[in-house]
């Protein structure tokens, strides 16, 4: 490898993050439009939010593996051959694309530890994205829909299932009060039920009767 | 056993070079990147897609035994390696194969990248038959590729299906030890809205 890894190695995690960022708001949009959970709508539509998601991860996708057309990287053209050991600075080929991004990690590659840690600060962010976006939708579908968010909520609904017709801060609250108020006997009941030999059992077994 | 095991990676292997696009294919496929990713989702996806609560709670329970047998998984898989060193295809038969990705400097086997995938497929099968087949199809592509890229052998393949599979069955066994507490995570994190 004619590059410094570590300069690799920050190139990959910044287009990683990116690439992780897009398909996680995508899935998450797939996902949570299906699942009702207006809360978390990119926009204030089903369908609307659907397509979104599939789009944003075929745009993360395509993104990630023909950036480096355009990027410079340790995938300068005529420079690309299956080990990474050989690579030059500088834009890929067309001819070379798909096996620019295959660098090791010892070369500076991002390696699976790395990836988990870039994909859950991904994943957080995504979520976040959703959440204030969410806030947007909500109040678009109760004025166009002409209801109270109030009327639609069912009784203790948190959580995920709260946030079906509220924002993530309407939600928030109930939500924490609700969980301080049952997780006393989650805990409790979840101690009875467990087996005999579980550590929590053994542990807090007595202390819970 | 061994003799087999070469003959199909040199044969899959020879049939590189002819198909460039196919190649290409294999290069994004086999990439560290993509199909992992892919199963990130899955288990991204699978937290946030139960559609009444309970149904929820299953999911996101499912989605952290995929996670913690992740990581139990990449333990054995290094437990493996380090009793076993393995040579990889490209070494030890480097004038009879075209290498069509980086040359790893691990353990042939098991195939570590073919476990984590196998992995997340049973734990997506264990909530969703149809959903969980597909999984199993893009674990088997990303085996696949590496195969026809040279870099792992059959058995490598087949071993890191197995060590997947075994480890997540293992894993929701397990979970049963730490209860309440995996239970009470999942509450917390409802408190916080996200669950």
């Amino acid at each position: 490898m004619n590059t410094d890894p570590d300069v690799v190695r920050d190139l990959f995690a910044s287009h990683y993050f990116l690439f992780a960022f897009l398909a996680s708001l995508g899935t998450l949009q797939f996902v949570v439009s299906n699942s009702g959970t207006r809360g978390l709508w990119l926009t204030p539509y089903a369908v609307m939010t659907r397509w979104l998601g599939v789009g944003l991860i075929i745009v993360a996708i395509a993104l990630f593996f023909l950036q480096p057309l355009w990027v410079d990287g340790p995938w300068a053209a005529g420079s690309v051959e299956a080990d990474s050991l050989t690579r030059e600075w500088g834009k890929a080929s067309w001819d070379e694309l798909a096996g620019a991004r295959n660098v090791n990690d010892i070369d500076g590659g991002l390696d699976g530890v790395k990836q988990a840690i870039w994909f859950s600060l991904a994943a957080i962010s995504a979520f976040a994205v959703s959440a204030i976006f969410g806030t947007l939708s909500v109040k678009i579908n109760v004025i166009g829909e002409q209801r109270s968010a109030d009327v639609l909520q069912p009784e203790n609904a948190d959580g995920l299932a709260g946030l079906a017709n509220r924002s993530y801060l309407s939600n928030l609250p109930d939500s924490f009060r609700n969980f301080k108020s049952d997780i006393g006997g989650v805990w409790r009941n979840g101690i009875n039920d467990a087996e005999g030999w579980s550590v929590m059992k053994m542990i807090f077994g007595k202390s819970s009767k | 056993m061994n003799s087999i095991d070469a003959d199909i990676v040199i044969w899959l292997n020879g049939l590189s070079g002819n198909v460039k696009v196919f190649d290409d294919f294999i290069r994004i496929t086999a990439s560290d990147y993509l199909m992992p990713l892919v199963f990130s989702l899955a288990m991204l996806g699978l937290w946030f897609s139960g559609k009444t609560p309970a149904e929820r709670v299953r999911y996101q329970l499912t989605m952290l035994m995929g996670i913690s047998a992740l990581s139990i998984a990449n333990f054995v898989v290094w437990l493996i390696n380090i009793s076993w060193d393995r040579p990889r295809p490209f070494i030890e038969h480097a004038d009879q194969l075209n290498l069509l990705f980086y040359s790893p400097t691990d353990p042939s086997f098991p195939a570590n990248p073919v476990a984590v995938g196998f992995v997340a497929a049973t734990a997506a099968w264990s909530i969703n038959r149809k959903f969980g087949l597909c999984m199993y199809a893009a674990a088997t592509l990303f085996g696949f590729s590496r195969l026809y890229a040279g870099v792992f052998y059959p058995t490598d393949i087949v071993g890191g299906a197995i060590v997947g599979i075994v480890i997540y069955g293992f894993t929701t066994y397990l979970r049963r030890f730490l209860e309440p507490l995996v239970t009470g995570f999942v509450r917390l994190i409802r408190g916080l809205s996200a669950a």
